[in-house]
């Protein structure tokens, strides 16, 4: 082994990388839940892509505008209909696969920007300490007590209805806190390595030692983060669409709940009510599992005795 | 500890004094004038003028902000433009409301939580544990209004057995023969649903992390030490296991309050129950821009202090804290 | 009879990888008055023996051979409730006070009581509160800290609660695991001492785990050393610490420094502790030891006694 080393250095560099994400790899496929949440995940992004298709088969397909002629009000799953109309005729199935379309879009959105401006303000306040730590730290508490639902709706309130990018915005500077706290306790223990002492009397300046030695170390725990920030940003959205303060233009699996529930067939069409929330639940369930199958793969304590030696 | 709480307090009356300071500041900063925001247009010119006044809106911004805080400070929020009645007296109505849903469903999710979550760990890896486990993973995932609605329409609708809003009857209520019993079981009738679905949405999380904290804390050694004492498992779990890895559950609780807030306003809509949470909703729907301020302000000290009684009630449960 | 008779002890651990034999036929005996240091290195299985005689094994360890006789009863053979009552009672564990034996959340001083009421749950509160009192002044402790917190109390403080409560109910046969590691020497010191005192007052037996055959052989009347899973050298402190045979005592005895005496280089013992899972056909100690030749790896060592009193696990010392 050590004189395919010293033979060859690039091999040398690769290998120890390779074995740990063949390693991490083996442990996740370990995971049950793990494979269930990754196979309701894989199930929901084909539903999104194919979310373009029906309107592209038959325009009264179309989820927000495809009205179709022959039935103006909801009606049960037919064969023209696989899941029935809504109340103007509209497919809902069709309006499932959008859901799922939007959900992945704003739960990844937020998540993503929440992310980094959690890393970002967390490495900073973890880096610099003093006063700016206090103050970041300080911040992010009062942030994260706050119920980012009402907060969002307060804003509703006072600027009008909402575009959902704005909608993606507002909830990513609501959950970076989280992110924050624990991006800033690892920075903390790295800060004491000493490879970071010996980049410091190599002259490297504060900037690059955040980004090209600290930012590498922290970012698997911060994407780890980022898929239980997914499923808040799907649950917020899909909140303020119920209560009638999401975006009009989009067809979320919320705003679905919010027609059903406002045109008073909650309880006569459970063709109509019950997906939407299923498909609501499922997805958070299943970015939960992915979320504690990860957490598992990052840090050993949590497998399972013998998983590994 | 009394320095503790003291301490706590005045953090929460600084954020609560930011939390004024922010909403003074948007609600001038917003697009439209900020007059027609905070002065109903439907009132005659002379009532109109008489809340200028008070409000200051037409003096400079320094003294607005004085006269605002001068304002809340003394209670005047204002007059709603939904109800044409001052804001004050329509938030104190709705509070005891919303604190006796909220409280009861959080009181009531934990109190279960800790205990199943004390079994599941006993029983661990055995069917009582994965059934706890599933149940508890499966409520906590599913989204609040729409098991709302699923309940409603199960038990209300379909069963008949619970009203399928408010929180009281009119009858029984405006009936001068009913007593104080049957106006309490009248109420209670109406809160079942809504407890409900506070209850399971919270519950699973308490559980959860009264069930990993279990595990972990009959790793440590005091447990091994009480074993060797020639202890009971039943007084290992209860009197030296539980009071260790309850604790961690009390500061969970904490951190999810602000998600408990968002549900009770969520579950008040829905089930029309006439509280903080619902009044917000509603306001912020009209327009109606004194009583949202004040009700958010008012959900806001509710979270503040509901993290205060977590943080004492912790620091009472740790006695490496109290001592 | 010796108060303490254990015959050929087998302990193995059922993990993902097989049964790792921690303890492989250790014999010995101690009678009641005297105590013994079992010393070794880290996973020795020194500290398995010491659950063994509480009965507290994990749940994936398991004696698969060999008697325990505790003035003539074999705890191996024991049922959970029966061992329930014999522990504390009969045999009581002291543990390192850097653990944290004791519950952070409960008074020092209900966590005595509980000691007590456990087996004679008869006696009131105030004797219990009594009995308590009389074991503080026992250990040294101050009576005015009773009723705190163990997190209130010092390192030295916690070794003595922890020493006060396994003398609560006047057991037979008391195990101490390294009860000394992690506190300062001076503190050391004393608690060694006093330990030794207050097992000469009650005429308990001792069994004194650690790996610092220094304050074994300070303590303690007899001596067993163990690698690797088996006892490989028994006897008197004055033989074994003095004149060790085995290859490994040795090496044991020459890692540590003294104070006095010349200045010589410390030899550490090159290598690394067998793997205890499958069997091993010949001595255990062979890759490391200075003396190991051919037909020392092919068959097991038989017990050599050296002296009265003194055996080695050797054919060659």
């Amino acid at each position: 082994m050590s004189k395919m080393l010293k033979a060859s250095p690039q091999l040398a560099r690769r290998h120890p990388w390779q074995e740990r994400l063949a390693e991490d790899w083996r442990v996740f496929r370990g995971n049950l839940l793990g494979r269930i949440g990754m196979g309701l995940l894989i199930l929901f992004g084909l539903m999104a892509v194919c979310s373009y298709i029906p309107p592209m088969v038959n325009a009264m397909y179309h989820p927000m505008t495809g009205v179709d002629p022959l039935v103006l009000k909801a009606t049960p799953p037919s064969l023209r209909h696989w899941l029935g109309t809504d109340f103007m005729g509209r497919d809902i199935f069709s309006q499932l696969l959008a859901g799922a379309r939007v959900a992945f879009m704003v739960g990844v959105s937020a998540a993503f920007m929440a992310v980094v401006l959690g890393t970002a303000f967390g490495m900073t306040a973890g880096y610099m300490g003093g006063f700016t730590e206090t103050v970041l730290m300080r911040l992010a508490d009062m942030i994260m007590v706050m119920p980012t639902l009402l907060i969002i709706l307060m804003l509703a309130a006072l600027f009008g209805k909402l575009n959902i990018w704005t909608i993606v915005l507002m909830i990513a500077l609501f959950r970076w806190p989280s992110v924050s706290r624990v991006i800033r306790a690892q920075t903390l223990s790295l800060k004491q390595r000493p490879f970071i002492d010996a980049a410091r009397v190599a002259g490297a300046s504060h900037t690059r030692i955040i980004f090209r030695h600290i930012m590498p170390n922290v970012l698997p725990l911060a994407f780890l983060y980022m898929t239980f920030r997914v499923t808040a940003a799907i649950v917020i959205e899909a909140g303020l669409a119920f209560l009638g303060f999401g975006d009009p233009g989009t067809v979320s699996w919320g705003m679905m709940l919010q027609w059903v529930w406002k045109t008073g067939h909650m309880f006569t069409a459970p063709y109509w009510l019950l997906p939407p929330g299923i498909c609501i639940s499922l997805i958070t369930l299943s970015f939960y599992m992915l979320g504690r199958a990860m957490d598992e793969v990052l840090d050993p304590r949590l497998r399972e005795e013998g998983q590994r030696e | 500890m009394r320095k503790f709480i003291l301490k706590r307090l005045v953090q929460v009356v600084v954020i609560l004094f930011l939390i004024l300071t922010i909403l003074f500041v948007l609600f001038r900063l917003a697009p439209g004038d900020p007059v027609s925001r905070l002065v109903d247009p439907n009132l005659t010119p002379e009532e109109a003028d008489h809340l200028i006044e008070q409000m200051g809106l037409k003096e400079p911004i320094w003294t607005q902000y004085l006269m605002y805080l001068k304002n809340i400070g003394s209670g005047e929020f204002g007059y709603s433009f939904h109800y044409g009645e001052p804001v004050a007296k329509i938030i104190w109505q709705r509070l005891p409301n919303t604190l006796m849903l909220f409280t009861t469903a959080v009181i009531l999710a934990a109190l279960v939580g800790i205990s199943w979550g004390k079994l599941a760990a006993w029983k661990k890896g055995k069917l009582t544990d994965n059934l706890l486990t599933i149940a508890s993973l499966v409520t906590h995932t599913l989204f609040l209004p729409w098991l709302a609605l699923l309940l409603v329409w199960v038990f209300a609708y379909h069963l008949g057995w619970c009203p399928i809003t408010g929180m009281i009857t009119d009858e029984v209520w405006l009936d001068p023969a009913c007593g104080f019993f049957t106006k309490f079981i009248d109420v209670v009738h109406h809160m079942v649903l809504p407890l409900a679905t506070l209850f399971l949405i919270h519950f699973g999380s308490y559980l959860l992390v009264m069930r990993s904290s279990m595990l972990e804390t009959l790793k440590e050694d005091y447990i091994l030490l009480a074993r060797a004492k020639g202890l009971s498992e039943r007084a290992i779990r209860n009197q030296h296991a539980a009071p260790n890895a309850w604790l961690p559950v009390v500061t969970s609780v904490g951190l999810s309050l602000a998600f408990s807030i968002n549900g009770g306003a969520l579950t008040e809509t829905v089930f029309s129950w006439p509280g903080i949470g619902r009044e917000l909703v509603m306001a912020v729907s009209q327009n109606d821009y004194p009583l949202a301020q004040a009700s958010f302000l008012l959900v806001a000290a509710v979270v503040l202090l509901s993290n205060l009684v977590v943080d004492v009630l912790y620091a009472y449960l740790d006695p490496r804290i109290r001592y | 009879m010796p108060l303490l008779c254990v015959e050929n002890l087998c302990i193995g651990y059922h993990t993902k990888k097989g049964l790792l034999k921690a303890v492989e036929g250790v014999s010995f005996s101690l009678e009641a008055g005297s105590s013994l240091g079992l010393v070794g290195e880290s996973g020795c299985g020194k500290t398995t023996i010491g659950m063994a005689l509480m009965g507290l094994l994990p749940p994936n360890g398991a004696i698969s051979e060999g008697r325990i006789l505790l003035d003539g009863v074999d705890l191996a053979q024991l049922s959970e409730e029966e061992l329930r009552q014999v522990r504390w009672r009969d045999v009581a564990m002291i543990f390192q006070a850097a653990m944290n034996a004791l519950n952070p959340v409960q008074r020092v001083s209900w966590q005595m009581t509980e000691a007590i009421s456990t087996h004679r749950p008869e006696l009131s509160k105030d004797e219990l509160l009594r009995q308590v009192e009389g074991l503080f002044q026992l250990v040294g402790l101050p009576l005015a800290r009773l009723h705190d917190f163990p997190h209130q109390y010092s390192g030295g403080m916690k070794q003595r609660a922890i020493i006060a409560m396994a003398l609560a109910l006047n057991p037979k046969l008391i195990i101490a695991d390294e009860p000394t590691t992690a506190l300062d020497v001076v503190v050391q010191d004393q608690i060694l001492k006093e330990t030794k005192a207050l097992q000469e007052q009650f005429n308990m037996g001792i069994i004194f785990i650690s790996h610092d055959i220094s304050i074994v052989a300070e303590v303690c009347h007899h001596i067993g050393v163990m690698y690797a899973g088996q006892l490989v050298e028994s006897g008197s402190t004055d033989q074994v610490f003095y004149a060790p045979r085995h290859p490994y005592t040795q090496a044991l005895v020459n890692s540590f420094p003294t104070l006095t005496g010349e200045k010589k280089k410390l030899t550490p013992i090159p290598g690394e502790p067998p793997n205890l899972i499958g069997t091993i056909p010949g001595c255990r100690f062979c890759d490391r030891c200075p003396r190991s030749e051919a037909f020392c790896k092919l068959e097991p060592p038989q017990w050599q006694e050296v002296e009265a009193g003194h055996r080695v696990l050797c054919d060659h010392c």
